[in-house]
């Protein structure tokens, strides 16, 4: 359906494409190929099965074009002179977290004066625009990849199911940088690379496209914080963020995820990855920003024994949309997955997580867990949760449990007969079910930031953050 | 201390105590006993303002004042605490962290300030020492996991913490194996004092060998029908409950 909305995405891109997009970050024919699917196919809407609690009018104001690039280069400080775009500092970015090196990126863009890069053996990090040129290169013996080499017959979107990638395709024709991370065979670095995207421009005067190609070679591990937050005091604005993620056999990694954006963001999220034999991943997830926020993420099991386990924590309030789809396909034998959410529904919002596990016909001995849990901490919220299975072979092991409630009766009266008070409670009952989720983050310093941020967007935390 | 003036109390529709009279004096030590379904806890639950527990008819007084007037964290303000038969497993919310709150919720009401971290571990770990219990119970979650014997010991230990005026045990010896329950009534024993009154409900008159009552009550059909000092209860491990029952009809 060509939609008034995808002849204006085309119109844009045909206009942003006049005065030039980078080809070495996206090649003009995937370019050209992704505007063309979109004409023809549209972006989802709210009838499309999978895309019925994502919050898709606000697309109607955008400008989908990415911003000026001068006036993004400027507010991301690379360069130096009067700017029209605030120009962003340290102070303005999340809390570093030790051992990390960071790399930022104002509305897609590589930000070198609000990063520190650090060398890690066996680590490349690439901005795909070619005028910033390679940041880190690796040492030794393994060189850092020609910016945007194809990693492996695997790209964003194409993997995640056509009709929930399209988003993706948006990213790939407006994407103006983004980056590369490749960590060489054998490479230990689990304590590594921050990638924190930060959105300034607000959405009548374009949009973000956060970017973000992984590569992990053979047996090697990697510890990955990518976090996306809005410039302080900003407006509406629309991202668009593409992450692909590739596993070879044995490699393992820990990605962090953490949804900030400002509370008039409209934020969307394509994550597809691709696992080899043996490889694992673990990515936690915990969105608590933006006016309305949606993620879509695809793993694909694509080798025996590969192993992933997705947790997801969502806040909503006020009238904020929170919504997550995550499939998991298992396309080899003996792979085993894990997917746990936990959201609370708060004020007048509505969190949404609809967790899917396809297992392939090849796919004997598939070891699949689901634990999804919903908390509705208002008469006025709402909250989705959402199980489903397709499985196409006999020897499986699927254990799934979805709820969607409100607070335990039983367990806030025991709290109250110990003289807490009732919102103190409340709340620390709320946290505690969020914890099945923050509990399996690794790395200390950003656990405390995330319970910070989770903390604050529970109503009057002041209480509970004493507690912390 | 706990004036309890023909209570009457219905759960979900159903009459459960049918005006049941009770007086505890500052020190004393009551127990209350009864066959199943007699009405025990749900005096323990009513006492400690569970919602559900529908009050059709009577007063109670706590210190002076209307306790049923007063909200569940309110009647624990006021140093009412009731030893859960069932203790509630909450898991994310640490034991240290409840233990904190409640302590400080008491505090607070008294016009304290909060407690001191160094003095809080302090005073948690010589109650946790009466209890026979591991300094690894703080970090885990309130009750989670816990075996029958830890939950009531745990149930015992916040007891210590909080000091309560009056402590209303509900069948706190139910699935202790001995040596726990020696435990457990030692416990309750380093709480005994002149301005501190205990309400025992218990099915078996075994926890009162360690826990020696100053009164034992017999509850049947959601009244009291019998009184007495420890050797009714003596009796009763003897006898049954069966003859008071046909009394009481």
């Amino acid at each position: 359906m060509a939609s008034s909305l995808a002849t204006r995405i085309a119109e844009e891109h045909a206009a942003a494409s006049a005065a030039g997009l980078p080809e070495e970050v996206v090649s003009r024919e995937r370019r050209r190929n992704a505007i063309e699917t979109l004409e023809s196919e549209g972006l989802p809407t709210s009838r499309d099965e999978n895309w019925k609690y994502a919050n898709l009018r606000p697309l109607e104001k955008v400008r989908f074009a990415p911003p000026s690039t001068t006036a993004s280069i400027r507010a991301a400080g690379a360069v130096a002179g009067a700017a029209t775009a605030p120009k962003l500092t340290a102070a303005d970015l999340p809390e570093t977290v030790a051992g990390y090196a960071r790399y930022t990126f104002v509305d897609g863009l590589f930000a070198p004066a609000l990063s520190s890069p650090a060398k890690r053996i066996g680590v490349s990090v690439t901005p795909l625009r070619a005028a910033a040129g390679p940041v880190t290169r690796t040492e030794g013996s393994n060189p850092a990849p020609a910016t945007n080499v194809p990693l492996r017959p695997v790209a964003v979107g194409e993997v995640v199911a056509a009709k929930d990638a399209r988003f993706a395709l948006l990213n790939d024709a407006f994407a103006i940088d983004g980056v590369s991370i490749n960590v060489s065979a054998g490479t230990d670095c689990a304590t590594c690379i921050e990638l924190v995207f930060v959105a300034s421009v607000e959405s009548q005067n374009g949009s973000s496209y956060p970017r973000v190609e992984l590569y992990v070679e053979k047996d090697a591990r990697l510890g990955l914080i990518e976090r996306h937050v809005s410039a302080p005091g900003s407006g509406p604005q629309f991202v668009n963020a593409a992450v692909q993620v590739d596993l070879a056999r044995g490699a393992t990694v820990n990605h962090y995820r953490v949804e900030q954006s400002g509370a008039k963001a409209v934020w969307f999220d394509t994550l597809s990855a691709v696992l080899g034999q043996d490889a694992t991943y673990k990515l936690h997830g915990v969105s608590v920003g933006g006016q309305s926020s949606r993620s879509t993420v695809h793993v694909q099991l694509a080798g025996e024994r590969a192993s992933a386990a997705i947790s997801v924590a969502s806040l909503g309030d006020r009238q904020q949309i929170q919504d997550a789809f995550v499939l998991i396909e298992h396309a080899a034998p003996n792979t085993k997955s894990e997917q746990t959410f936990r959201g609370i529904s708060a004020g007048r919002a509505r969190v949404a997580f609809n967790g899917k596990v396809v297992v392939r016909k090849n796919a004997q001995g598939t070891d699949s867990q689901q634990s999804l849990r919903g908390l509705l901490a208002g008469p006025e919220a709402e909250i989705d949760v959402r199980p489903q299975l397709e499985i196409y072979t006999d020897d499986v092991r699927c254990a799934h449990g979805a709820t969607a409630g409100k607070l335990d009766d039983n367990m806030l009266f025991y709290l109250l007969s110990r003289g807490l008070d009732r919102a103190t409670a409340q709340r620390l009952l709320k946290w505690a079910f969020l914890e099945d989720v923050v509990a399996q983050i690794e790395v200390p310093e950003l656990r405390r930031q995330i319970e910070r941020a989770l903390a604050g967007q529970l109503p009057d935390a002041d209480a509970l953050k004493e507690l912390l | 201390m706990l004036k309890i003036e023909n209570l009457h109390v219905s759960v979900e529709g159903k009459q459960i105590l049918n005006g049941l009279d009770l007086e505890v004096r500052p020190g004393e030590v009551h127990a209350i006993m009864g066959p199943n379904g007699s009405g025990k806890s749900t005096l323990a639950y009513a006492l400690a303002g569970r919602p559900g527990y529908a009050i059709t008819a009577g007063k109670v007084t706590f210190e002076e004042r209307d306790l049923l007037a007063l909200a569940p964290e309110e009647r624990a303000h006021e140093g009412l605490f009731l030893g859960f038969q069932y203790p509630v497993e909450i898991p994310g919310v640490n034991n240290v962290y409840l233990l904190k709150a409640a302590l400080n919720a008491a505090r607070k009401h008294r016009g304290l300030p909060e407690v001191d971290a160094f003095e809080f571990l302090t005073l948690v770990r010589e109650k946790m020492k009466v209890m026979h219990m591991e300094e690894s119970f703080l970090s885990r979650g309130v009750n989670e996991g816990f075996s029958g014997g830890e939950k009531k010991r745990n149930e015992i230990l916040q007891m210590l913490m909080l000091e309560p005026r009056l402590a209303i045990l509900d069948e706190t010896d139910s699935g202790l194996d001995i040596d726990a329950l020696k435990v457990v009534a030692n416990g309750v024993n380093t709480l005994r004092s002149p301005e501190r009154s205990i309400v025992l409900v218990t099915h078996y008159q075994r926890l009162l060998d360690y826990i020696v009552p100053d009164f034992v009550h017999v509850l049947v059909r959601g009244k009291i029908a019998r009184s007495g000092d420890k050797t009714l209860a003596q009796e009763l491990e003897r006898r049954g409950y069966d003859w008071i029952i046909e009394e009481a009809a």
